[in-house]
C-alpha cells in the first residue's frame, strides 16, 4: 500500500460526456485532483507533465486504443512505473485476463457508478505495493 | 413387391405321396364305375339265357320244382343286382369310397357266379347228353362272356369264374365218366387263361385310367398356373404403375422443391439439375447436363483441392454428408453459400449409381445472423454508452455533492434515475439471453467455497434490502465448495434475493439457506411474500415473465432474470426450482454439484 493516499488522476477518454461526469465523480466526490485527456497520442506527454498519482485509460479510442497505450507507456522509462486503471465497456472475462496480463492494476466494469468511483480507485490503489 | 410375388410360387410343394395316395384312389373308383356301367349288360344277359334255360330244362325235368327255385333264385339275384346299381348311381360317396362299393359288386359277382355253377352241378347230372352239352356250352359261354364285364378288376372276375366253374368241376369229376373226368382236367386251364385274360386287361384299364388322371392333373396343374401367372402379371402391372407414380411424385417433389437438386456421377459431372438449381446458379440447365459439365464449375476455386478430399472421401465411405456449408460462385461470378447434403445412391451390390446433392441457400440467412451480431454488439455499446452518461449524472445530480434541489426537481431526478437503471437491466438481460441463446456465452468457472458467495452476495444487495425494509438472515452456511463461474452465480444470487426482498412486506426477513445432500449442495432463498399464483408457476422462468404486467411498474425489474438464471445454473450442471412455504410465501433454489466439501 503506497505510504500517500491517491491524489492525482490522469484519465485518458474521448467521450466529452464520460470525461465530465469522472471529473465531477472524482473532484466533487473523491476530492482529488484530475487531469483529462482527449487525445490517446498526447496522453504521453500529458502524463510526463502532469506526473499523476494513477492512470486511467479508456479501452476503445480514436487513433490509439488503451492497451496500446498501455503498452507504449511500459516502454518509455518515464511512464512505465505508472499504475494503470482500466475503465471498459468490455465485460468478459477474457477480457479483464487480457488487460491484466499488459500489466494494468486494475478495471473498472462500464456503466460504473459515479458516487462509488472514487472508492473503488481507492481500493485498487490500496491494494498496490 | 417381392414379398406378394413370393405369395405366388411357380413350383407347388404339396407332398407326392399325398398326391399319389389321391390318384390311385381316383384310378380305382373309375374302375368301380367301369364294373357298375357294365352291369345292366351282365343282368339282361343273364335274366335272357337264364329264362331260355330254365325253359329248355323244365320241359325235360324229373325235378321241376328245382327248376322253378333255380328261377327264382336267378331272378332275385338279378333283382338284387339291379338293385345293387340303381344305389350306386345315386350314391354321394362313390368317388371318395370305392373300395365298399367294389366290395358289394364283388358279393353280387359272386352271387350270379354261383347262381350259374348251381345250375350246372344240379341240372347236369339228371339230363339227356344234348341238353347236357348245351349246359356246358352255356356255362362256358356265361364264363367267357364274364370276361368283358368284371376283367375292369381281375379278382372280381376271378370270383365270378370260381362261383360258376367250381360247382361243376366237382360235378365233372365225380361223375365217372371219361368224357366228363378229361374235361373236369380242362376246365382249370380254362379258368387260368381266363383269369389271366382278366388280369391283363385289368392292368390295361388301370394305366388308362392312370393316363387319364395323369393328363386330368397336369391340365389342372396347367390351369393353376396359367391362373397365376396371370396373377403375377396384374401385380407387376399394379407395381408398375406405383413405381411410376412415385417416380413422378419424387420428379416433382425434386422440380418444384425450394432446394437445387443435382444428380451427379462417380467423377462430379452433373446428370441433372432442377429448376432451382437453374435459378439458384444463374446456368440453364442445357449448359450443366449437355456438356458434362464438373460440379467444380460451382465451387470456388481455392476451396477445389479440399472438395476433391471430400469428394474421394465421399466415394469411398458412400455415407451421406449433411451441413457442407460452400461458398458457390454463380455464372456471374457472384458467390452464394449454400448448405449441401450430398447422398451417394448406392445398388444393392455396393455400387454407386449416382450421387444426389441438395443445396439450400443460406445467403440471407448467414446475413441475417451477422447482422443480428452487429446489432447486438451495437446495443451493447451504443446504448450503453449514453446510458452510462445518462445514469451517472443523475447519480451525481442526486448524490448531491453538487448542491441540493428542491422537492419536484428532486423527485424527478430520480425518477429519471431509477428508469434509467431499468433501461440499463433490461440491455443487460436481453443481452444475457441472446448470449446464451446462440450459445455465445462462456462460463469461467473455478473452484468456489459457497460461504463466501452468499456473503458477497448479501453485501451486495444490502443497499437494495434496506430500500424495500427488508433483512437478510442467513442459515447453515457452510464453506463447501462449487465449480462454478463467480460473477455469473453472483448474477444468479443478485436475482434471487433481490426478487425475494421487493416481494416481502416491509420488516420481513429474507432466509438464506444452504444444505448438502448426495453431493450436490442446496442454496434456497425464502421469503414471506404472496406466494405465486397457480397460473403462473408453469411459465416462471420463461421471458419476459411476470406474474402481473402491473408489478411490472410497482416492482421493476424485466422479467427475464428467472429466465437467465435458470440457463445459468442449467449451464454450470444445476437445477433450478421453487416451492411453496407453510405460512405462506415462496422459497426459490439451486442446486450445483459439490466440487470439494470441507464437512
Amino acid at each position: 500500500m503506497p505510504a500517500t493516499p491517491l491524489q492525482k488522476v490522469f484519465y485518458a477518454e474521448d467521450d466529452e460526456d464520460i470525461q465530465r461526469i469522472v471529473r465531477v465523480s472524482l473532484e466533487r466526490i473523491g476530492k482529488m485532483t484530475v487531469k483529462i485527456e482527449s487525445d490517446p497520442l498526447k496522453a504521453i506527454d500529458g502524463i510526463k507533465a502532469f506526473q499523476p498519482d494513477l492512470v486511467m485509460l479508456d479501452w476503445m479510442m480514436p487513433g490509439m486504443d488503451g492497451p496500446t497505450l498501455l503498452k507504449t507507456m511500459r516502454e518509455l522509462p518515464e511512464t512505465a512505473d505508472y499504475p494503470v486503471v482500466f475503465i471498459t465497456a468490455k465485460a468478459t472475462q477474457k477480457d479483464h485476463a487480457e488487460l491484466l496480463s499488459l500489466g494494468a492494476a486494475g478495471i473498472v466494469s462500464k456503466p460504473f457508478s459515479p458516487k462509488d468511483l472514487p472508492d473503488q480507485l481507492r481500493a485498487i490503489w490500496a491494494g498496490l505495493p | 413387391m417381392r414379398a406378394s410375388m413370393a405369395a405366388h410360387p411357380i413350383t407347388t410343394t404339396a407332398p407326392d405321396q399325398t398326391r399319389d395316395r389321391a390318384d390311385r384312389s381316383r384310378v380305382l373308383a373309375d374302375q368301380v364305375e367301369l364294373l357298375y356301367r357294365q352291369a345292366p349288360l351282365g343282368i339282361a344277359v343273364t335274366l335272357v339265357i337264364g329264362t331260355i334255360l330254365a325253359f329248355e330244362l323244365y320241359s325235360s325235368a324229373k325235378i321241376g320244382e328245382l327248376v322253378i327255385f333255380w328261377t327264382i333264385l336267378m331272378v332275385v339275384v338279378c333283382v338284387a343286382w339291379t338293385l345293387l346299381v340303381v344305389g350306386y348311381r345315386y350314391a354321394r360317396n362313390r368317388d371318395t369310397n370305392p373300395e365298399s362299393w367294389l366290395r358289394r359288386f364283388a358279393i353280387g359277382a359272386l352271387a350270379a357266379g354261383v347262381t350259374w355253377g348251381f345250375a350246372g352241378a344240379v341240372f347236369f347230372p339228371g339230363h339227356t347228353d344234348e341238353q347236357q352239352v348245351f349246359l356246358a356250352f352255356v356255362l362256358a359261354g356265361m364264363a367267357a362272356g364274364g370276361l368283358p364285364l368284371f376283367s375292369a378288376v381281375w379278382w372280381v372276375y376271378a370270383l365270378y369264374a370260381i362261383g360258376v366253374m367250381l360247382p361243376f368241376e366237382v360235378v365233372l369229376l365225380t361223375f365217372g365218366s371219361r368224357l366228363f373226368t378229361e374235361l373236369s382236367f380242362m376246365i382249370p386251364i380254362f379258368f387260368a387263361i381266363n383269369v389271366s385274360v382278366a388280369y391283363r386287361l385289368n392292368q390295361v384299364f388301370v394305366s388308362g385310367y392312370r393316363l387319364r388322371v395323369s393328363y386330368g392333373r397336369l391340365t389342372e396343374d396347367y390351369t393353376e398356373l396359367n391362373q397365376r401367372l396371370e396373377r403375377q402379371l396384374i401385380e407387376l402391372e399394379e407395381v408398375r404403375r406405383q413405381v411410376e407414380a412415385s417416380g413422378r411424385k419424387l420428379a416433382l417433389f425434386a422440380e418444384r422443391a425450394p432446394i437445387a437438386v443435382l444428380e451427379l456421377d462417380r467423377e462430379g459431372r452433373i446428370q441433372e439439375v432442377n429448376r432451382e438449381a437453374e435459378n439458384l446458379f444463374g446456368y440453364p440447365a442445357g449448359e450443366l447436363v449437355e456438356k458434362g459439365a464438373s460440379i467444380k464449375i460451382l465451387v470456388r476455386p481455392s476451396y477445389h483441392a479440399e472438395f476433391e478430399e471430400k469428394w474421394q472421401g465421399l466415394l469411398k465411405t458412400r455415407e451421406s454428408m449433411a451441413g457442407l456449408k460452400i461458398a458457390n460462385p454463380r455464372r456471374d461470378g457472384i458467390e452464394v453459400v449454400c448448405e449441401w447434403t450430398v447422398t451417394p445412391l448406392v445398388n444393392s451390390d455396393g455400387s454407386i449409381i449416382s450421387i444426389i446433392a441438395q443445396g439450400r441457400d443460406i445467403t440471407q440467412q448467414l446475413e441475417a445472423d451477422r447482422l443480428k451480431q452487429e446489432f447486438t454488439s451495437t446495443l451493447s455499446h451504443e446504448l450503453r454508452t449514453p446510458l452510462t452518461s445518462i445514469i451517472g449524472s443523475l447519480q451525481l445530480v442526486n448524490s448531491g455533492v453538487l448542491g441540493d434541489l428542491n422537492t419536484d426537481q428532486a423527485e424527478l431526478t430520480e425518477v429519471a434515475e431509477r428508469n434509467g437503471q431499468r433501461l440499463l437491466d433490461l440491455i443487460n438481460d436481453i443481452l444475457d439471453i441472446e448470449k446464451i441463446e446462440s450459445g455465445k456465452l462462456t462460463l469461467f468457472p473455478e473452484p468456489m467455497p459457497m460461504d463466501e458467495l452468499v456473503g458477497e452476495s448479501v453485501k451486495l444487495n444490502q443497499g437494495f434490502a434496506d430500500r424495500y425494509e427488508v433483512k437478510l438472515a442467513t442459515h447453515g452456511v457452510r464453506d463447501i465448495v462449487v465449480h462454478a463461474d463467480r460473477k455469473r452465480l453472483l448474477q444468479v444470487m443478485t436475482n434471487l434475493i433481490s426478487n425475494a426482498a421487493k416481494f416481502s412486506p416491509s420488516g420481513g426477513n429474507v432466509e438464506i439457506g444452504m444444505t448438502e445432500k448426495d453431493g450436490r449442495v442446496k442454496v434456497s432463498v425464502a421469503d414471506r411474500g404472496a406466494g405465486i399464483p397457480e397460473n403462473f408457476r408453469n411459465r416462471i422462468f420463461g421471458r419476459f415473465a411476470q406474474a402481473d404486467s402491473a408489478d411490472t411498474r410497482a416492482k421493476g425489474g424485466t422479467g427475464l432474470g428467472l429466465a437467465i438464471c435458470k440457463r445459468l445454473i442449467e449451464m454450470m450442471d444445476g437445477s433450478i426450482g421453487f416451492d411453496s412455504r407453510d405460512g405462506g410465501g415462496t422459497v426459490f433454489w439451486f442446486e450445483l454439484p459439490v466440487y470439494k466439501s470441507h464437512a
